[in-house]
């Protein structure tokens, strides 16, 4: 092959120039956690380190990255450094770049230069269209360098001059007066420019060519699961740190301090008094909990999987056992499909309509059950299928030659082997119906700040009684409260304010922090149970 | 091949000429040549077999269709209890759907239609009233695959004599007192033993039967299928996707089980067929049984010229 270049094929130890490169990365990766930083205000961009403007230090660091990964493009180009590009940098990224500069270049144009619509379209075209011949006309090595470098560089040097600072505010004009001020752009651009500049650096490291897209691949797909955990972590610790304080109100331990609870007949006090989950709201406590909604929300839960699972899975069974496949599988497929998809607070309504009217004709723990139960009922059946599809056609072969029944067989052997599958399908779903608020609403709520002698007590609710059916359970006709239901109240409507609630602020998000502890309580449950399944599976 | 193809279009002239050379050779008939098969009518004294004791299926016209699809034509034959067939031919000749027929297995295939009788201990099995559960019962099956069931060593051999009841183990038999577990541990062994398998796994009973080696697990397959006390066993390609050493393990067993089973046994190898088998059928293109006879005689002499193009290599 003519002008086919050969690499090497054992590469030397780190060169000073891949160290180099390595470098960058690694800036460009502090600079990115930085602005991140900066963007969720743990660092804030009026502050000096070391005697220099956060923005100012930003801005240089830019600087910095982009001459750096410039200059090895452009080292790499005319041979100081060994590497092995390809002669374009190829379409995507061109086009991506030159979409870039166009918005970099109208921006200028029109807010900083003042130029109207024909002006700053002129220039935003002009530096599109020259991003895109200096990404795919030059040989890769300057094609995937320069623009990212020259980009950070042009970054930096508004940060350093003070164009866009620690005061500077874009108002949009708009009638709601919408503005982006310079806690959010100077993080947001920071991390955009290092995001683009690391790529750069990555692929330098890599050498350009099949070996340096590689590793530029690489590194995005890696800074992009890092920062889908960030932000779920993020997420958490900000709910933790917010609702600690709430939670562990007043919380004390010793023999007797807690609660007296009778089961079986016999009373015991708890060793452990923890007044925000074991009280309810009331004029009279020191501190007020939410135990009420906390037993609201596991009964529901608990209601609606007894309700939904059995019927779930029996219909997935009747589905992918007996039934023809043929049109009729088709429709159920596209009905379960489609009422998965329908909103809560359609499920909702349908509760209040048809549901509350039967049930007593008031909001209860049973509606509230049903409605979610229903809501439940198709994500079970479609995963319930798809684990029994996938069972494999030699196990139910092998039963049949074997003289068993097809009954048995789907007893002993496919639904065993489709367990996990199922679980995993149940887990989901009760993490959706967990923190659903409409249905519960419309459905079941009673009052927002329920004291604690209002606790549902379904158990204990069970009564006989001399009449069919002969036994009655007043505790599921009651409405109650659950968690996601009192948080909403508690931070829209405004109710509570006015009772003896007396932080407001620390005990909504102690109930935001319940709340997700209790249905990732529920995740835990439904993990562990799939790993036991799996387990029993797999030969280990 | 161009003159070849032509005498397929039924061209008569061209056809004497083309296949004088080969004529005579074997059955005494004109012939012609497709795509290296020769082409030669099937004619009924090769499928007849005679030998001594009892026929323990009896076949009669078995057709067999799969939608428009006629996979098997016209199949009569007998097997001889106590011994081992062997059903061989080319892929996509029918054996192993033929071999499917004797357990009702095809029904589990919603477009096969079966057509013809066929005979087990000279009842018929494909009569209104057939209890499918005792049939597979007598009539054991071991696939191609090994399947064993993601479940137990011991629980993979005690399936099918639990779920037809024969057998009580479980919570509330415990509880009642009328467990089985010493017959299922007799059982096991038994069952085993006879696959020559109890040896290498009778310290792990209770791990998972997916743990096993590939030559293992058949032989567990094959020890589920005795477990429920089988007259036959049908195996379909059982030593396919095994190594040297387990296929030749798998054979020693046939050889073993042919004493007090009937064994038919589909394969693609024919020397394990020669090795194993005391009577041989080959079913060729299209899904005719061709020959049917003793292996010796099938394998050194045979009848039909096609299948002695077919043993020796000449297609398939």
């Amino acid at each position: 092959m003519a002008g086919a270049v050969e690499s090497e094929l054992v590469s030397e130890d780190t060169s000073e120039t891949e160290a180099v490169a390595a470098a960058a990365v690694g800036v460009a990766a502090i600079l990115f956690a930085l602005s991140l930083a900066a963007l969720f205000e743990l660092v804030t961009i009026t502050d000096t380190v070391a005697g220099i403007p956060m923005v100012a230090l930003l801005g240089a660091l830019l600087i910095l990255l982009g001459l750096g990964v410039v200059g090895f493009g452009v080292g790499s180009r005319l041979g100081y450094v060994a590497t092995n590009p390809r002669p374009s940098a190829g379409l995507v990224a061109a086009v991506a770049f030159s979409g870039i500069w166009f918005v970099v270049g109208g921006l200028v144009a029109s807010q900083t230069l003042g130029l109207g619509t024909i002006g700053w379209g002129g220039v935003a075209f002009v530096t599109g269209g020259l991003a895109f011949a200096v990404t795919a006309l030059p040989r890769e090595d300057i094609g995937s360098t320069l623009p990212a470098g020259l980009l950070a560089v042009f970054a930096g040097a508004v940060f350093v001059t003070g164009l866009i600072g620690p005061g500077w505010v874009w108002d949009l004009g708009w009638e709601q007066s919408a503005s982006f001020n310079a806690e959010f752009t100077i993080p947001v651009i920071t991390a955009f420019c290092s995001l683009l500049v690391s790529w750069g650096a990555a692929k330098s490291y890599g050498g350009f060519g099949a070996r340096g897209r590689h590793v530029g691949a690489y590194l995005l797909v890696y800074l992009n699961a890092l920062s889908i955990i960030a932000v779920l972590f993020l997420l958490v610790a900000f709910t933790v740190f917010k609702g600690l304080p709430g939670l562990f109100n007043s919380i004390s331990f010793g023999l007797g301090v807690g609660p007296e609870t009778t089961l079986f007949g016999f009373t015991f006090a708890w060793p452990l008094s923890w007044p925000f989950v074991m009280n309810g709201v009331a004029l009279l406590n020191d501190v007020n909990g939410v135990l009420p909604a906390i037993a609201g929300t596991i009964w529901l839960v608990i209601g609606a999987v007894l309700f939904a699972v059995p019927l779930g899975v029996g219909a997935a069974v009747f589905i992918t056992e007996y039934a023809e496949h043929g049109r009729f599988t088709q429709v159920v497929e596209i009905a379960t499909n489609g009422l998965w998809s329908t909103p809560s607070i359609v499920f909702g309504l349908f509760g209040l309509a048809f549901l509350v009217p039967r049930l007593g004709n008031g909001k209860s723990l049973l509606a509230g059950m049903l409605t979610l139960g229903f809501m439940l009922l198709p994500l079970v059946v479609i995963t319930s299928r798809e684990a029994m599809l996938a069972v494999p056609d030699e196990y139910r072969d092998a039963s049949a030659a074997l003289g068993v029944t097809k009954w048995q067989t789907i007893r002993s052997i496919v639904l065993p082997a489709a367990l996990p599958g199922i679980v995993t399908g149940i887990i989901l779903g009760v993490g959706r119906i967990a923190g659903e608020t409409a249905p519960i609403l419309l459905t079941m709520a009673g009052s927002v700040a329920p004291p604690g002698s209002q606790t549902v007590d379904v158990i204990g609710g069970f009564r006989f009684i001399s009449s069919p059916p002969f036994v009655e359970n007043p505790e599921l006709l009651q409405a109650t409260s659950a968690l996601p239901y009192q948080l909403y109240s508690l931070i829209t409507a405004g109710v509570g304010q006015s009772s003896s609630i007396a932080n407001i602020e620390q005990f909504r998000w102690a109930t935001a922090l319940i709340l997700l502890v209790v249905v990732l309580g529920f995740y835990a449950v439904g993990i562990a149970t799939r790993y036991y399944f799996r387990r029993k599976l797999q030969h280990e | 091949m161009t003159e070849t193809t032509q005498s397929t279009d039924t061209d008569q002239a061209a056809e004497s000429a083309q296949t004088s050379d080969i004529e005579m050779q074997g059955s005494g008939q004109p012939l012609e040549v497709t795509a290296g098969e020769t082409r030669e009518k099937t004619r009924d004294e090769w499928t007849d077999y005679e030998f001594e004791g009892d026929a323990k299926f009896a076949v009669e016209d078995l057709d067999v269709y799969y939608g428009d699809d006629h996979a098997l034509k016209g199949v009569s034959m007998d097997i001889p209890e106590n011994s081992v067939t062997a059903l061989i031919g080319p892929s996509g000749c029918g054996k192993s759907t033929f071999l499917r027929c004797l357990n009702r297995m095809n029904d589990r295939i919603k477009a096969a239609s079966v057509d013809g009788t066929v005979e087990l201990d000279g009842e018929g099995i494909y009569q209104d009233g057939i209890n499918l559960v005792e049939l597979r019962k007598r009539v054991g099956m071991v696939f191609q695959s090994p399947n064993p069931f993601p479940k137990s060593i011991r629980d993979n051999i005690s399936y099918g004599p639990r779920k037809h009841g024969d057998l009580e183990t479980g919570f509330l038999a415990n509880l009642l007192g009328r467990s089985d577990d010493e017959e299922v541990e007799e059982l096991v062994e038994r069952s085993l033993t006879q696959a020559a398998l109890w040896d290498e796994v009778k310290d792990r009973l209770d791990d998972n039967a997916l743990g096993l080696s590939g030559g293992q697990q058949q032989r567990l397959c094959i020890a589920r299928a005795l477990a429920t006390e089988p007259d036959v066993l049908l195996m379909d390609e059982p030593a396919s996707a095994l190594d040297p050493i387990a296929t030749s393990k798998i054979e020693d067993l046939v050889h073993e089980l042919s004493e007090h089973y009937t064994v038919v046994i589909v394969t693609h190898n024919m020397q394990q067929a020669a090795r194993i088998s005391d009577q041989t059928a080959v079913f060729l293109t299209g899904g005719e049984l061709v020959e049917y006879g003793d292996t010796e005689q099938v394998f050194e002499d045979p009848e039909s010229q096609r299948v002695e193009d077919y043993i020796s290599g000449k297609f398939g």
